[in-house]
């Protein structure tokens, strides 16, 4: 497996941890708030904890392969970047247009679910966008 | 009309140059050996630059690395 495969699924995982974790503070936040964590300071915290994560493993796999690490993208993973950042543009794209409707017509919503749902359409079209990345590094192997 | 596709014998000329490795092939052209790999494979059509760069390193016309058939 490429440096860059390695990097884009341990961005893809990373964006799971953070995205479940968030999910799970949004519809369960009882348990957070009963131990006296707010919501800004959860979503600070595990980003912090996760950006940490990240930058720890990509050094670690960087040490694993320095030549590949210190080597620029060349031709084709720019390409498979722009194909990846494409298709996440429109899952971004509905995502958003998918959390106006929710802010404007679901009953009983206020600008909390409307926020909630556009962090959730940034965090999926990351992953899609890392996602992408991997299949595509997988096909051309 | 029939369909053409890209086809190469980088393979064969890396195998006629000393059996020089993907990783040899993809240091003295600039890209990474899974990129060599998938040129190689057709998977990935490179640029021009880089199919120059390919046939300068095996010091053939660029007509005998690819071909369009």
């Amino acid at each position: 497996m490429s440096f860059r495969e390695k990097s884009a699924w341990i961005s893809f995982v990373c964006l799971l941890m953070f995205g479940g974790l968030y999910a799970w503070h949004s519809f369960r936040g009882e348990i957070f708030r009963a131990r006296g964590i707010g919501p800004m300071v959860f979503v600070f915290g595990t980003m912090a904890a996760l950006v940490a994560l990240e930058i720890a493993l990509h050094v670690a796999i960087a040490i694993q392969s320095p030549k590949e690490a210190r080597t620029p993208k060349d031709e084709r993973e720019r390409l498979i970047d722009l194909r990846a950042s494409r298709v996440a543009f429109y899952a971004l794209f509905v995502g958003t247009l998918l959390s106006i409707a929710i802010g404007m017509h679901l009953p009983g919503a206020n600008r909390f679910l409307m926020a909630n749902c556009m962090m959730g359409s940034i965090i999926a079209a990351l992953m899609v966008r890392f996602g992408t990345q991997i299949v595509l590094y997988r096909r051309d192997a | 009309m029939a369909h053409k596709t890209l086809h190469n014998d980088i393979r064969r000329l890396r195998f006629e140059h000393k059996e020089m490795t993907q990783q040899e092939l993809a240091d003295s052209i600039g890209v990474t050996r899974q990129t060599v790999n998938a040129i190689e494979l057709g998977k990935y059509s490179p640029s021009l630059e880089i199919a120059f760069k390919i046939a300068e390193v095996f010091r053939v016309p660029l007509d005998q690395v690819f071909h369009y058939r």
